[in-house]
């Protein structure tokens, strides 16, 4: 942790100082970030799903450098990630970064977001709405509690977990029922919807949380689908 | 059949959705849910509205339905694209880019604010800090360009108008008021005709 590397998604790893100001990073995208990071994992996953190069320039959180000035003049609120892409655009908000990448990227690797139909463009994003309203922020609360906190020398609050817990249930209910009549959230095809899930539901899954899609036959089944694609493997096996 | 609405006036989801069909020039037909009574949560909204028992629903004219308000305006910009005002940019991928970057901060930054109208001392005293602070890098953003997402209005501005309201009714409009840009941008977005047109729904 706090390495600094630079990855490609299809050559070997090799290393570059990313405090080396005079490196030409023109002609490549750049992801600011570090991989342990659920935000930066989703614009990964995306960047892989569509056969994407990359750079990872690592920001060190532990060490403050998302708070310097030069990463906050790419990301005035100080979180990561944020990505420049070839011609230099600069862009933050892991889930605008992705939805970025699928329109920039169209026509390369997967298709992430379903297009030329309006109702079906308008499922995507009821689906995409649904991650947002009803699983990031109990799978965030949990996750904080169980593995951030105690990484950071804190106790969880056992409490409050139960209590996310029980809500996230109650969502994950309807998901089941959601899922029941179709493969993925936004409909029968995989769509960025359901990749936003892949971070956090993998992390509830290393705390212990599993029984929440364990318990649900169709929740299971989807999610079993989405966390076996070849890009979140990729994605976890650089973690 | 003209466009439905399942929700309520005063429901800041629901407002989202009036505000955009307004802005659209999109008649519509509001069907008043009454969550007082738990409506909402009735097996009969879930089996047939909206399956985790909240508003707003929209149903199109032919029949359509969509529920999530922030989708629904999606939707809608997305449909009536020629209709009413530009909501969102079309073609410019950078600046469709950059609207989704604005709509995202508001997601990150700004609903989670929400809960400024809780009772709990030591909770509010921790949202203030976090708004404040949030709203520091929005008045830095908005001293450069007008609009969240750049020189023009979209739904990523429309987006915050009913719980930046509700903060408004609570007394706390110090945050906005405080703050320059934050508070052109603010008086800007709140005159539009529309957002007029809804809050005196509510």
């Amino acid at each position: 942790m706090g390495c600094s590397s630079s990855v490609s998604s299809s050559q070997p790893v090799h290393r570059t100082n990313n405090i080396q100001s005079s490196y030409d990073t023109r002609g490549t995208i750049v992801v600011y970030g570090m991989i342990q990071s659920p935000a930066t994992q989703r614009i990964l996953a995306t960047l892989i799903e569509k056969g994407l190069k990359f750079q990872l320039k690592v920001i060190n959180l532990k060490a403050g450098e998302n708070l310097s000035r030069s990463y906050l003049e790419k990301q005035p609120f100080g979180t990561i990630p944020a990505l420049d892409d070839v011609d230099g655009f600069t862009i933050y908000e892991s889930r605008a970064i992705s939805r970025y990448l699928e329109m920039k990227y169209k026509d390369k690797g997967t298709e992430l977001i379903p297009k030329g139909n309006i109702k079906v463009e308008g499922l995507f994003e009821q689906a995409a709405s649904i991650e947002l309203s009803y699983f990031d922020s109990y799978a965030n609360g949990i996750v904080t509690e169980r593995i951030f906190k105690k990484m950071r020398g804190g106790e969880p609050d056992m409490n409050k977990v139960a209590e996310l817990r029980r809500d996230l249930a109650k969502n994950l209910d309807v998901y089941d029922q959601i899922l029941s009549t179709q493969s993925y959230l936004a409909g029968n095809m995989f769509t960025l919807a359901d990749l936003f899930h892949l971070p956090l539901g993998s992390l509830l899954l290393k705390c212990g949380e599993g029984e929440l899609f364990e318990s649900r036959s169709h929740v299971k089944q989807w999610w079993n689908k989405i966390s076996t694609r070849q890009a979140w493997k990729t994605v976890q096996a650089m973690a | 059949m003209p466009i439905k609405v399942y929700g309520t006036p005063t429901s800041t989801c629901t407002q989202r959705v009036l505000t955009t069909l307004i802005e659209k020039g999109l008649p519509y037909e509001l069907i008043k849910v009454n969550l007082a009574a738990g409506e909402q949560k009735t097996q009969e909204y879930l089996d047939e509205k909206q399956p985790f028992g909240v508003v707003p629903v929209l149903i199109d004219e032919d029949g359509f339905k969509i529920y999530e308000s922030r989708a629904i305006c999606r939707y809608l910009e997305l449909k009536y694209k020629g209709k009413g005002t530009e909501l969102m940019p079309t073609n410019d991928v950078k600046a469709l880019g950059l609207f989704e970057q604005a709509a995202s901060i508001e997601m990150s930054y700004y609903d989670p604010m929400k809960g400024l109208g809780d009772p709990d001392e030591a909770k509010i005293a921790l949202y203030r800090e976090q708004l404040n602070a949030k709203l520091d890098v929005y008045e830095k953003i908005l001293s450069k360009q007008p609009y969240l997402a750049g020189q023009d209005f979209t739904l990523a501005d429309l987006f915050h108008l009913s719980y930046g309201n509700r903060l408004v009714k609570l007394n706390e409009g110090h945050f906005f008021e405080s703050r320059p840009h934050v508070k052109d941008w603010w008086n800007r977005i709140t005159s539009r005709p529309s957002w007029q047109q809804v809050l005196a729904l509510a």
